[in-house]
């Protein structure tokens, strides 16, 4: 009797305080979670043990929570508490700037924490492949999403695509040049089938972009120095602007317009 | 050899007593409890498993090692059954020597136990457990200190301050390792040799933790393996030269 | 050479909060020859059980010097040679008797089989055979103390010591005890008992130490401290004239018990019950008792307690 008693009021009592700490407001007790310096000092040896607790339920919480405050305190807890108290734990890093950068929309704090992740685990090719993505996708800054990159190829056991991603952020940030030569060495090296495909035929359409914009600056040159479009390709040629007239690389001739004076690729089907 | 008997003795007594097995019952509901925990996490479940698992054994091995080394002697000296085994030829050192080793015995059962515990729950979750046994056989060296240091607390005071001092020990080894961090930051030459000194005198626990290496797949060196070893041993050692030194002048 | 040896022997306590020092021992000096039977007789309190314990290097004396075998006691080895049975003794309550007395046959080199014959053999002496295979936790006071006396023998000792052995006995189990005591003298062995059982010392002993406070007050020969003469007689007379010599004790049914003092008057009482048709029912010299020693020596012991309180201090 006296059992029931007690225990009905436990859960009651339990009810009220649950209710009423939702109604304070969550993001209360982020605060009172400590450093992860401090939290390793003190910590008595079960640094990584903590760092798991605490990232369980970090899942828990962003999980579970709606609204918008609780992201205040995300880079906290994943940079200074998490990634403190076990800096190799590289789920931790991948998934902390996946919640900022996808739900939270703070991409620079997604990299910043990648950031610190690709310093601390100079084995681990994904982190800085994930910085890289973040600033190709998110923030569309090629050239840095291209270092990125490059910093994962140096690494051991980097899945080929990596490399792919590498070679394609310099086509998309305008320099054709060193995308192709990135393409011409994974061709090279390919050692399938589908890689050489994939890898001819960034490295054909690649060729035609540079090819195609080579023509156009010289048609823009002649047009600049004699006023009128080329006849024909060879004027360029017999003009000294360029060296010889390019084919694309199945051999075809590009197509010249004369009236309008623009360039474009040859008709029909490129070989396979 | 006097000491035998005593370890045997010493161990078949242990190996009655409840307390060593709630802590292993606790210890392997704890080592099972991870694999609730990996399910929370967003992949990678492997780890909080291994995690867990190992802190969970240097946790309480820890544990029963304070528990039962300080109530074994205190209960030996409160109950008067110390005259009887005193009165015989033996010497004090070699008394304490076989409480010790019994002790030390069962303890490596206890981590033997737990270890399995863990070890199936890595099989049967497919997970691969290789390297990890170097966690538990340094863990196995850092309870022996403990140990010692129990074993010379209740050699001369009461369970509960013995207790208490012992855990503080184990609190203070685990800091140790900023203390170097600590000497590095101060400009003082005198004060870095005082910090330097503390730091030598006091046990650096830290040097048996590789729990964090070996899950993240960085194999610990033989060289480690072996210092560390020396090292317990060596201090191990030390200690219960000390707590025997400390017994041989007590009255009964 | 003496069996066991103390010489000057002092111990105190020290109190840990002050610095106050209780003497529990003071001075002791005492022998046991090789073959005798020794009572250490005292009230509780007196440190007897304190003096056994620094015996067998559980304690440590402030000073003196202890010698067992002529060598220096705290030597772990000569213990080899000697037995103790501690006063109230505990032993490990999950082991069986068996099992407890085997374990403490192991200190002394005893192989297996020899071990358990010694066992069995002891088992059966002290009479607790057939408690032998329960757990000491479920023995009574009475079986712990035999067993206390079997892992004492177990060794086959030269120097037996024991504490208190009479505690916890009925009169049947303090008899076996007295036996078995005086086996041990049949075979050559050395006992030295504690005992405030003044009784039982008169019985046993070859010698005796009285400790009054922590000194040894009389030591020696049991005969010398007590005296052969006769010191009175008590007569059980029937009949005759009075006056009769002799004080009257009580008188029951026509008998009177009288006590006379001296030779003659005995020899007069007796010559004037024949002059007068008295009988002699019962004739019983009565010799000093231990007991009265003791009391002696309790009482000179107050009296110097006494007198140093109430004297002036020294010059």
């Amino acid at each position: 009797m006296v059992a029931a008693v007690a225990l009905g009021g436990a859960l009651f009592a339990q009810g009220r305080l649950e209710s009423s700490a939702q109604v304070r407001g969550d993001s209360d007790h982020l605060l009172y979670l400590p450093s992860g310096r401090l939290l390793k000092v003190l910590d008595l040896g079960y640094s990584e043990v903590l760092a798991d607790l605490v990232y369980l339920w970090s899942i828990q919480y962003y999980g579970n929570y709606p609204g918008g405050v609780r992201y205040d305190y995300l880079l906290q807890i994943y940079d200074r508490v998490i990634t403190e108290l076990d800096p190799r734990f590289a789920d931790a890093y991948v998934l902390g700037a996946a919640i900022l950068s996808v739900e939270a929309h703070r991409p620079e704090d997604a990299i910043r924490l990648l950031d610190k992740g690709v310093r601390a685990n100079p084995e681990d090719w994904m982190l800085p492949f994930e910085a890289g993505f973040v600033a190709y996708h998110d923030l569309h800054d090629y050239p840095r999403a291209a270092a990125y990159f490059a910093t994962a190829i140096e690494r051991p056991g980097v899945h080929p695509v990596v490399r792919r991603f590498h070679a394609e952020m310099f086509n998309r940030a305008g320099d054709r040049e060193t995308s192709r030569r990135y393409w011409e060495e994974i061709l090279r090296t390919a050692d399938s089938d589908y890689l050489r495909g994939v890898a001819a035929r960034h490295v054909h359409d690649l060729t035609v972009e540079i090819d195609l914009a080579h023509l156009r600056e010289a048609i823009a040159e002649f047009i600049r120095v004699h006023g009128s479009n080329p006849a024909d390709l060879r004027d360029l040629v017999r003009g000294g602007l360029l060296r010889v007239v390019p084919v694309d690389p199945d051999g075809r001739p590009y197509v010249y317009d004369r009236t309008t004076g623009s360039i474009a690729r040859a008709r029909g089907r490129s070989a396979p | 050899m006097e000491i035998l008997p005593i370890a045997l003795n010493t161990f078949r007594e242990a190996v009655r007593d409840r307390v060593l097995y709630l802590i292993l019952a606790f210890a392997v509901v704890m080592i099972l409890a991870s694999t609730v925990l990996g399910m929370l996490t967003v992949g990678g479940e492997e780890k909080i498993i291994e995690d867990f698992g190992l802190a969970m054994i240097a946790l309480f091995g820890t544990a029963a090692a304070l528990f039962i080394g300080i109530g074994l002697v205190f209960k030996e000296i409160d109950r008067r059954t110390v005259f009887t085994l005193l009165a015989k030829p033996i010497r004090r050192g070699q008394f304490l020597l076989g409480k010790f080793l019994g002790l030390a015995l069962t303890l490596a059962v206890n981590l033997v136990v737990m270890a399995a515990a863990f070890f199936l729950l890595l099989a049967v979750r497919g997970l691969p457990a290789g390297g990890l046994w170097v966690a538990i056989w340094l863990t196995y060296f850092e309870i022996l200190l403990v140990t010692a240091v129990a074993v010379l607390f209740s050699s001369f005071s009461t369970p509960v301050l013995s207790a208490l001092l012992a855990s503080t020990v184990y609190v203070v080894g685990h800091l140790t390792w900023s203390l170097k961090l600590l000497e590095e930051m101060i400009e003082s030459p005198a004060a870095r040799a005082t910090i330097r000194m503390v730091y030598l005198i006091l046990p650096n626990l830290e040097h048996f933790n590789v729990r964090g290496d070996l899950v993240h797949g960085v194999p610990v060196s033989w060289g480690h393996i072996g210092f560390a070893t020396l090292y317990g041993l060596g201090y191990t050692t030390l200690i219960l030269l000390a707590a025997t030194a400390i017994f041989e002048r007590r009255d009964f | 050479m003496p069996a066991l040896e103390l010489r000057a022997v002092s111990k105190s306590y020290r109190s840990q909060w002050t610095f106050a020092r209780t003497p529990i021992v003071r001075e002791l000096d005492l022998e046991v020859e090789p073959g005798e039977v020794f009572g250490f007789l005292g009230h509780n309190g007196a440190g007897k059980t304190t003096t056994l314990k620094m015996m067998m290097g559980l304690s440590r004396p402030d000073s003196g010097e202890i010698r067992l075998f002529g060598e220096p006691h705290l030597n772990a080895a000569i213990r080899r040679r000697v037995g103790f049975l501690p006063e109230n003794p505990y032993f490990y309550d999950y082991l069986t008797g068996r099992e407890f007395l085997s374990f403490m046959g192991r200190f002394f080199g005893l192989d297996g089989a020899e071990r358990r014959r010694r066992v069995d053999e002891l088992l059966e002496r002290t009479g607790v055979a057939t408690a032998a295979d329960r757990p000491l936790r479920k023995c009574s006071k009475g079986m712990l103390q035999r067993l206390g006396l079997a892992q004492a023998l177990i060794g086959d000792p030269d120097l037996v010591v024991l504490d208190e052995p009479m505690s916890g006995l009925d009169p049947i189990g303090r008899r076996e005890v007295r036996d078995l005591i005086l086996d041990l003298r049949r075979r050559g062995k050395t006992v030295f008992f504690s005992s405030h059982i003044l009784q039982d010392a008169e019985m046993l002993c070859d010698r005796v130490g009285i400790l009054v406070s922590g000194r040894l007050r009389s030591q020696g020969r049991l005969r010398d401290l007590v005296g052969d003469r006769v010191r009175s007689w008590e007569v059980t007379v029937v009949g005759g004239r009075e006056p009769l010599p002799g004080e009257v004790l009580s008188r029951r049914q026509g008998e009177v018990l009288r006590r006379v003092t001296s030779e003659e008057e005995l020899r007069a009482l007796l010559s004037q019950l024949a002059g007068s048709d008295g009988r002699v029912v019962a004739l019983i010299p009565q010799r000093a008792t231990l007991e009265e020693v003791f009391l002696r020596d309790v009482r000179q012991a107050d009296d110097c307690a006494a007198d140093s309180a109430g004297a002036p201090p020294a010059a």
